[in-house]
């Protein structure tokens, strides 16, 4: 009961309308679209670096890059010194600037789940992504503020959502920002929920049916357009003829294939009906390198990975020594490493990839980045696989990829190395446009004036189903806070985890347990005196306003 | 540094171990001084078999082992052919593709799932081949897969028994009834309906075939510009049963509907079909043996709903007397790890002879399948499929302690580690090693199959 509680939540959230950007008044042209940036390193490409050169940018085109280059007079310099410019980052399949519709209220039983029509059983391969694009998405600020300047983006959606583009995430108007319209017809071998097929078998057979009706109907439109007189019209049907670029082989099929069986199902696909193959969002790729690599299908790793384990509890381990508890954990972190070295594991076997980062948070990117580097992918390697790798895998290599005159004016500068922990993006180029990221410390507020929450908190969280009201306690301990959390759904108290008071940001995170799973629930926020104003991020459920009153009477 | 060089290594030898298990899947073993129940030539004591990469090459006393082969001694053991269960629904990532009564173009082969520690726990039973199907929601399901236990690789291509025919589940009665009629108010609601949709299908099925034929002959004439007929891969494999190209394996229980399904085969021309569960087979049983048609039972599970009421445990021991090719299976992840015991009661009730009950659970289920030419006895030329028992195999003390498939020993009782898993979820919880993917103890031949039902249950009661 409780489960289908939360699932109506989950909808009720997906039906609301996602936030606008605030644009400032009109946008005013840049002065000059001539930049210059001076005395600065420059990673040309991976393993390619100049010191003290000049990089310049004239109409969204890079048109030199070298030592001793004189400035144009039009030009706005930008003093390179202490940063770094690279190529910018390209993503090979993303939701990046992508409308995702509204879900519908599918509980209803259908009438005849076996004969439910195109739309309803996820074949949609005619829809164009440019169709849905929205380029004030806060994803499209979010990714290129990451230094990722181009993305294959795809629909929202199962089985056979449409047609991908490739697109800058420049936030410019659709048709200006698509480089390359239906570059691949997107399928993921997932069913709808409850009509044919609704399993990955119906989905199978199903791709295999309408690929073969396509054949053969594409065949007769060309005997029929050759001479119509005396033969029967063919009949035109949009659907199938979605998948003639493909039979053409003039198009590839970009299949997701981030579960660990996925990559089997699509080589199956690829040696029956012979068709050019992109597969992104890999996770476990690791477990089929020799046949993803016999294969030849170009490959975009997934820039997701499963959240480090965290050195808590070692002092209930030492307590109680389980052998048994430790061999699985042994096992769970062999499974973590295998995922953490999929980069380098394809290295090593000699498969060229590039990223994607359809399942992963931008704020989780860099970090993911640099755990691959430390379970063996070289810097230059993970360089390559978001600049010149997925340039040639998109027939892009021409355009973009790397630090070069004559290539369009796509750039990530940061100040350190890109890779390094402290780096941090200062400016992007898409396009020849410049965005300009603040070096914004973080200033910590002194000692004096931390915020004491210890106390009895009344939290409101915010669900489109409603307030819930919990009360949450903090207790100080030493330095730091104990606490738990009581009312709403939670009847027994539970213990709070992970407190942390930085100046007057507070976060701290709790589980709960729905019908048998395990919800990992997450505050963060800012206190001011007595009140409290931030948000709840509940895993999939979403994230909820949250505000929060300490119990004058504690 | 030296930590990166650690995870270096670890991927490299990770990425080596696959690569030896997947191209090992054939193997060399020679089993010592054995009692050997071959089941087609009789019992031989003191016997040696020796498998050469994966096959049965030599059988007899003192054989000369080739370099490399792994020597297994088995005096004082029992030498059988690995067991073959003809109805399970393990490896499989989907089951029943249940949104219509007629769904034969799906094929469980796409699914298969070599990852699940399923298929290592029937390895410990015995079980080297199974019949992985489809479920029994529709009264046409789709195709099954035959798959042999290789466990211990990622790749699903490994398990299929290249080369088995092609077979396919139909579904009388109470589920398919239950599911459409019941759940939707479309036809099949009664037994009637389950026939009616047979029939119709392969009529269907006749036309799509005569007007495919007459397109393909036409193409043939010189400067032909037609049309095609529509492609319908549903049609297109019914097409293929009516061909004799396909096996059909129906689930059913009472008497009149096999009855009723003996008749459709006859008019349709269809000749291979094999009955599954028939609790009621043995009331017609010399009906099925005239028609060539076979059985596969439950030893003594009945009354789980109620068309299953009427049933008894000699069913099995009559139908093999009457002539019908008669196996037990387990239609389940936990029976089918001890079906030798299933087998062996057959000697209890109906006292079937040592052969005659070996062959419920080796060569029968081999015929029924169309693989009885290489597996299901112990004989030269056949795969190496063997597995050496504690005991004898129908003798309640009986312990699988070695199961060997194509000359690979894949489970060995001496060497068992607690953590068989092929596949770890990094963030999965480590309180246990239940495989979260795959629930235990629910109805795998209905399983994802509830949302048809909606508020059916509360309708009935």
């Amino acid at each position: 009961m409780i489960i289908k509680h939360w699932k109506l939540l989950l909808l009720l959230i997906a039906a609301l309308p996602a936030p606008g950007i605030a644009q400032d008044e009109r946008e005013l042209p840049p002065v000059t679209r001539t930049y210059a940036i001076t005395h600065t390193t420059v990673v040309q490409a991976p393993g390619r670096k100049i010191e003290g050169a000049t990089v310049i940018l004239k109409d969204g085109i890079i048109t030199q890059v070298g030592k001793d280059i004189p400035v144009p007079a039009d030009a706005k310099v930008i003093k390179g010194d202490s940063l770094f410019v690279y190529a910018g980052f390209i993503d090979g399949l993303s939701h990046t600037g992508v409308i995702k519709p509204k879900e519908e209220n599918n509980r209803e039983r259908p009438k005849d789940p076996g004969n439910p029509g195109y739309e309803k059983a996820g074949i949609t391969p005619q829809q164009d992504v440019r169709n849905l694009l929205n380029p004030a998405d806060k994803s499209i600020e979010e990714w290129r503020a990451l230094g990722f300047t181009v993305a294959q983006v795809v629909p929202h959606g199962v089985f056979l959502p449409g047609n991908a583009s490739i697109i800058q995430l420049g936030g410019g108007a659709p048709d200006q920002s698509v480089l390359v319209s239906n570059s691949a017809l997107y399928s993921e071998l997932v069913p709808t929920s409850n009509v044919y097929p609704s399993t990955l078998i119906g989905v199978l057979s199903k791709w295999r049916e309408l690929y073969k009706q396509a054949t053969l109907s594409h065949n007769y439109e060309q005997v029929y357009a050759s001479n119509r007189s005396g033969l029967e019209r063919p009949v035109t049907d949009r659907v199938l003829q979605a998948f003639y670029p493909v039979i053409d082989k003039k198009q590839p099929v970009l299949f997701r294939a981030d579960q660990p069986l996925d990559i089997y199902r699509v080589f199956n696909l690829q040696s029956e009906l012979q068709f050019p193959v992109i597969a992104g969002d890999l996770k476990d790729g690791s477990l089929a390198l020799q046949r993803i690599k016999a294969s030849g299908i170009k490959i975009f790793l997934s820039l997701d990975l499963p959240e480090a384990p965290k050195d808590e509890g070692k002092k209930d381990d030492k307590n109680t020594p389980d052998a048994e508890k430790q061999q699985l954990e042994k096992r769970k972190k062999e499974a973590l490493d295998r995922r953490v070295g999929q980069a380098a594991a394809f290295v090593n076997a000699g498969i060229s990839f590039g990223f994607s980062g359809l399942s992963a948070k931008p704020k989780d990117v860099m970090a993911n980045l640099r755990r691959m580097i430390a379970a063996g992918l070289s810097t230059d390697q993970a360089l390559a696989a978001l600049t010149t790798v997925p340039a040639q895998l998109l027939g892009l290599s021409d355009r973009m990829g790397t630090v070069e005159p004559g290539k369009m004016a796509n750039l990530v500068v940061t100040a350190k190395p890109l890779f390094d922990e402290k780096s941090k993006v200062r400016y992007v180029w898409v396009d020849g446009t410049m965005f300009q990221y603040q070096a914004t410390e973080v200033k910590k507020k002194d000692d004096g004036t931390k915020a004491d929450i210890q106390g009895v908190w009344s939290f409101s969280i915010d669900t489109p189903q409603g307030k819930t009201e919990n009360k949450v306690t903090f207790k100080k301990d030493g330095d730091s806070y104990t606490g738990n959390v009581v009312g709403g759904m939670i009847t027994e108290p539970v213990d709070l985890t992970d407190i942390d008071l930085d100046g007057n940001a507070l976060k701290f995170n709790f589980k709960i347990t729905i019908d048998g799973n395990t919800v990992n629930v997450s505050i963060d926020g800012k206190v001011d005196g007595t009140s409290f104003n931030g948000t709840t991020s509940a895993g999939s459920f979403g994230s909820f306003a949250t505000t929060a009153s300490k119990d004058p009477k504690f | 540094m030296r930590n990166r060089l650690y995870i270096l290594l670890t991927l490299a030898f990770g990425i080596a171990a696959v690569q030896t298990t997947a191209q090992s899947n054939r193997g060399s073993v020679v089993i010592r001084n054995g009692t050997v129940l071959t089941v087609t030539k009789g019992t031989q004591d003191k016997t040696d078999v020796l498998i050469v990469d994966g096959k049965i090459t030599q059988i007899g006393k003192g054989l000369s082992a080739p370099a490399g082969a792994r020597v297994i001694d088995a005096s004082g053991l029992f030498v059988m052919p690995g067991i073959i269960d003809p109805h399970s629904h393990i490896a499989l990532e989907d089951i029943n593709e249940a949104t219509a009564p007629v769904t034969a173009e799906v094929f469980t082969g796409d699914a298969i799932d070599p990852m699940q520690v399923m298929i290592y726990r029937a390895l410990a039973g015995g079980v080297t081949t199974i019949h992985a199907m489809h479920g029994s929601a529709n009264a046409i399901g789709g195709q099954c897969e035959t798959l042999k236990l290789r466990y211990g690789t990622t790749d699903p291509e490994a398990l299929r028994m290249e080369g088995a025919p092609r077979t396919i589940k139909f579904a009388l009665g109470e589920n398919p009834t239950r599911v459409h009629g019941g759940g939707y108010g479309i036809v099949p609601r009664t037994r009637m309906g389950v026939e009616f949709v047979i029939r119709k299908a392969f009529s269907d099925a006749r036309d799509y075939m005569a007007k495919w034929d007459k397109y393909n002959q036409d193409k043939l004439a010189k400067g032909f510009r037609g049309a095609p007929p529509l492609y319908n891969r549903r049609l297109e494999t019914l097409a293929d049963i009516l061909r004799g190209q396909i096996i059909i394996h129906c689930h059913s229980y009472r008497a009149d509907e096999i009855n009723m399904m003996l008749k459709v085969c006859k008019d349709f021309g269809i000749k291979r079909i094999v009955f599954q569960h028939a609790n009621e087979a043995f009331k017609i049983a010399p009906e099925l043996a005239a028609q060539g048609a076979m059985a596969s039972v439950f030893s003594d599970w009945w009354a789980y709903k109620f068309e299953v009421y009427y049933a008894s445990a000699y069913n099995a021991a009559i139908l093999v007397r009457n002539g019908v090719v008669t196996s037990v299976n387990s239609d389940d992840a936990e029976l089918m790890r001890h079906l030798y015991h299933e087998a062996g009661k057959t000697q209890k009730y109906g006292g079937l002879t040592d052969d005659e009950a070996m062959a419920l659970m080796t060569i029968n289920p081999a015929r029924q399948l169309g693989i009885d030419s290489r597996v299901g006895s112990i004989e030269v030329g056949k795969e190496g499929d063997v597995v050496i028992f504690k005991s004898h195999p129908l003798s309640i003390y009986a312990l699988p302690l070695y199961t060997i498939v194509d000359g690979v020993v894949r489970f060995d009782k001496d060497k068992d580690p607690d953590d068989m898993r092929l596949f770890v979820d990094p963030t999965q919880s480590t309180e246990t090693t239940v495989d979260h993917r795959y629930d235990a103890g629910v109805d795998r031949c209905m399983e994802g199959t509830d949302f048809l039902f909606g508020d059916l249950s509360t309708e009935e009661n």
